[in-house]
């Protein structure tokens, strides 16, 4: 099927190298979950904390497969008609309104009631036909030509029925439109499903997918992102300031900094012309990373040590 | 291949990771596309594929470290070296062949051989241990080889005992390293097989009788039937939601369009939800089982019940605040020791407390209103007077009387349950978390 693509996907090194090239730098986890993901046709269900590059990576293989990515931010109260297709109610009315003239010469008056109504039957359909079919992003998806890359962010916030009716796009990429019939993709797109694990997912929907797990990076990783990210950056501050955020990591707080964070605090330093980590620097930029007053107080009071800890840990 | 693969999902299931059939088909093909050169790579696609949930995951990450060990036989080049390898009677079996070769591949193979065919994966208590290390040396073919030893030393020739005296060392091995791959299993096996054992078995105690040490899991028992029926329930909820067309409404709406009807409306049933008086008994004999079924009601999501509770012992007191002010546990705790109530724990008098009920909130049950009484009927040989509870029978929609008592005592000594059980539309013996589980459903499952 998705054949063009398979010199993108041939490997997990290939695909790293691409994600990389796009700014993406993914672990090898992540790179053999993608790579699976496509030879086996399957939606890839990515589970972890906010912020961690969860719908980066969707967006990412978008880029690197120089596809559209169709998006679908869930919500509560999500539907059908929001997420896969409506009819068009303007249009349709505008058109009866417009050819109501025409009606008169259709049913043709010298003939009974009885075979107007069956003239009329014959033109039924027209205004439940695909001109009228507003497509939604799970429609749109299936019907580009090239491919798509789709991308239902957040599943976990929208309800339980919407995730049993994904179930049949997910497994067989196919829609059932009662007017209209069953609408199969031309090509299958590269689905992404990304949680925030807010509720648990049916084990039905698990089963359809691959999940991959993305945790918070390991210092390394994140060094290099950081590094990629925020290309300005000093070599020293960048290993200071991922220690410190790894330390923050461990400490009891109600939002723990994700990666999306540390690259804003990098760019704060930046901006700021900042040499070397301080405590002061710190304490001023702490609501960078911290979204919580509980927490800015958690780390307030533990700056010094942890300050000093981040410059040590980077020093080695 | 394909066979380790199926062996590795089994000891999951065991391990408690469910596995579906088409999962392991994703397995399969994962691997057939990475191969099993590289270990990494082939757990990362593994992780993949199996493992649904971050705590699957670490249950998956021990299994693949203790599954995959391949240090088996690590050292039988020490104790058999190929070039001691001699040619003689011995070799007739494939066994001290290959023991005397040191080729310790084909060691692990005939010994994963042997343990299919004993359905190691099936090992569940330590006491077979021993049963299934015989089987597996069994069909590796030890008895072959204890013959050849025989053999051997009954030969007499210097060389032939040199030869046993290898061969005895190296069955000692052979068995130490059998034992070790059983043990293994059972570790792999045993964790999930003891936790159903004792889930079961404490789903089904008498509440009263339980250690303090299992409260803990009993509260995860709890909340785990808990969810259950919340996640039941509410999918109930949402699908009666849908109704008929509302043509009033409808066409109201449609008028915007020139009457032409697109908007459609329905109409939409309110759902009833159960309203529930509670009223417990909490002189010691009871306590305990109040105790796992106030967890267990106030468990349930808000939006399916709607709970007032009144404790009584000598009087009968309204403890609904409480549950609003402190989580469920900490008010169960509060309650239980009775710390800052107004409440008299003297003798039980169920006539006093029916009384205060009446006196202070009748009003709290109406035609909707489920009453749930939990107690004993034990009144310490005061008089009972049935007049309150056939009033409250007669104002609520249902009375349930829940008896942590088997009903053999009904009715014996101070137990005044006979004389209730007329005012009852429901009597239930109540004493294990299963009785409770069963209320509880039959209360949030009636349909309205």
């Amino acid at each position: 099927m998705q054949t063009i693509h398979d010199e993108k996907f041939a490997s997990p090194e290939t695909i790293r190298q691409g994600f990389q090239e796009q700014g993406f730098i993914a672990s090898r986890q992540i790179t053999t979950t993608a790579f699976l993901a496509y030879h086996l046709g399957k939606p890839l269900l990515v589970e972890g904390p906010a912020g961690v590059g969860k719908t980066e990576l969707a967006k990412t293989t978008a880029a690197f497969l120089d596809l559209p990515l169709i998006r679908l931010q869930c919500y509560e109260g999500l539907d059908e008609s929001k997420a896969l297709y409506e009819w068009k109610y303007g249009k349709q009315l505008l058109y009866t309104q417009l050819l109501k003239d025409k009606l008169d010469s259709i049913i043709d008056r010298e003939n009974g009631f009885a075979e107007s109504i069956d003239k009329l039957h014959r033109y039924d359909d027209i205004f439940f036909s695909r001109h009228f079919l507003e497509p939604r992003p799970l429609l749109k998806a299936l019907q580009q030509e090239g491919g798509a890359v789709l991308l239902v962010d957040e599943i976990d916030k929208a309800d339980d029925e919407f995730e049993a009716f994904l179930l049949e796009i997910l497994s067989d990429f196919q829609v059932s439109i009662p007017e209209i019939g069953t609408v199969s993709a031309i090509t299958k797109p590269v689905v992404f499903l990304t949680s925030n694990n807010t509720r648990e997912l049916s084990e039905a929907l698990k089963r359809r997918c691959l999940h991959l797990f993305i945790p918070f990076p390991e210092p390394a990783l994140e060094r290099n992102i950081i590094r990629i990210r925020v290309p300005g950056i000093s070599e020293k501050l960048g290993r200071q300031l991922v220690a410190f955020i790894q330390a923050v990591r461990q400490l009891e707080v109600r939002k723990a900094p994700s990666i999306s964070e540390t690259i804003d605090w990098a760019r704060v330093l930046l901006i700021l012309h900042a040499q070397e980590l301080s405590p002061d620097l710190v304490r001023d930029t702490l609501n960078i990373f911290l979204k919580f007053e509980e927490d800015i107080a958690v780390v307030a009071e533990r700056l010094h040590p942890l300050t000093a800890g981040a410059v040590r840990a980077a020093g080695d | 291949m394909d066979r380790v693969l199926s062996d590795f999902i089994i000891s999951l299931r065991h391990a408690g990771v469910r596995i579906s059939v088409s999962e392991t088909l994703d397995a399969l093909q994962s691997v057939r596309l990475v191969g099993y050169n590289d270990r990494e790579t082939l757990r990362d696609a593994l992780l993949a594929a199996l493992p649904k949930s971050a705590p699957e995951k670490e249950i998956f990450a021990r299994c693949f470290d203790h599954f995959f060990s391949f240090d088996y036989f690590a050292d039988a080049d020490a104790t058999a070296g190929p070039d001691s390898a001699p040619v003689g009677a011995a070799t007739d079996f494939s066994l001290t062949r290959t023991l005397l070769s040191g080729d310790r591949t084909a060691l692990v193979m005939a010994m994963r051989e042997a343990a299919r065919a004993a359905n190691l994966t099936d090992i569940q208590f330590f006491t077979q241990q021993s049963l299934y290390t015989l089987r597996i040396l069994d069909g590796m073919g030890l008895p072959g080889l204890d013959a050849s030893i025989q053999a051997m030393q009954a030969n007499g020739s210097p060389g032939a005992g040199q030869q046993a005296a290898a061969l005895e060392k190296a069955r000692t091995f052979l068995v130490d390293n059998v034992r070790r791959y059983v043990a293994q299993q059972l570790t792999l096996n045993t964790p999930t097989a003891m936790e159903n054992l004792l889930t079961s078995y404490l789903r089904h105690a008498k509440l009263s009788t339980l250690e303090q040490q299992h409260f803990q899991d009993m509260h995860i028992i709890i909340q785990r039937m808990v969810k259950r029926l919340n996640d039941l329930h509410s999918r109930r909820r949402k699908a009666s939601r849908r109704g008929q067309l509302d043509f009033k409404k409808t066409l109201r709406k449609n008028i915007t369009y020139q009457g032409f009807l697109f908007d459609l409306k329905w109409k939409k049933r309110k759902i009833e939800r159960p309203d529930l008086v509670v009223i417990c008994d909490v002189s010691r004999s009871v306590m305990r089982t109040v105790r796992f079924l106030l967890l267990f009601l106030y468990g349930l999501n808000k939006a399916i019940v709607r709970i007032r509770t009144f404790i009584f012992c000598s009087n009968l007191i309204e403890i609904t605040s409480i549950f609003d002010e402190y989580p469920v546990e900490v008010a169960v705790e509060k309650i239980r020791l009775g710390a800052d109530l107004p409440i008299l724990m003297g003798r039980t008098d169920y006539d006093q407390s029916f009384r205060d009920f009446k006196a202070n909130h009748l009003d709290s049950v109406s035609r909707k209103t489920t009453v749930l009484i939990l107690g004993d009927a034990r009144n310490n040989y005061a008089e009972a007077q049935t007049g309150i509870l056939k009033t409250i029978y007669e104002r609520s929609k249902r009375l349930i009387w829940l008896n942590p008592e088997t009903p053999s005592f009904w009715g014996t000594g101070d137990s005044e349950m006979k004389k209730y059980i007329p005012f009852c539309s429901m009597v239930k013996e109540c004493n294990t978390l299963h009785h409770l589980e069963g209320v509880v459903t039959s209360l949030v499952h009636r349909r309205h």
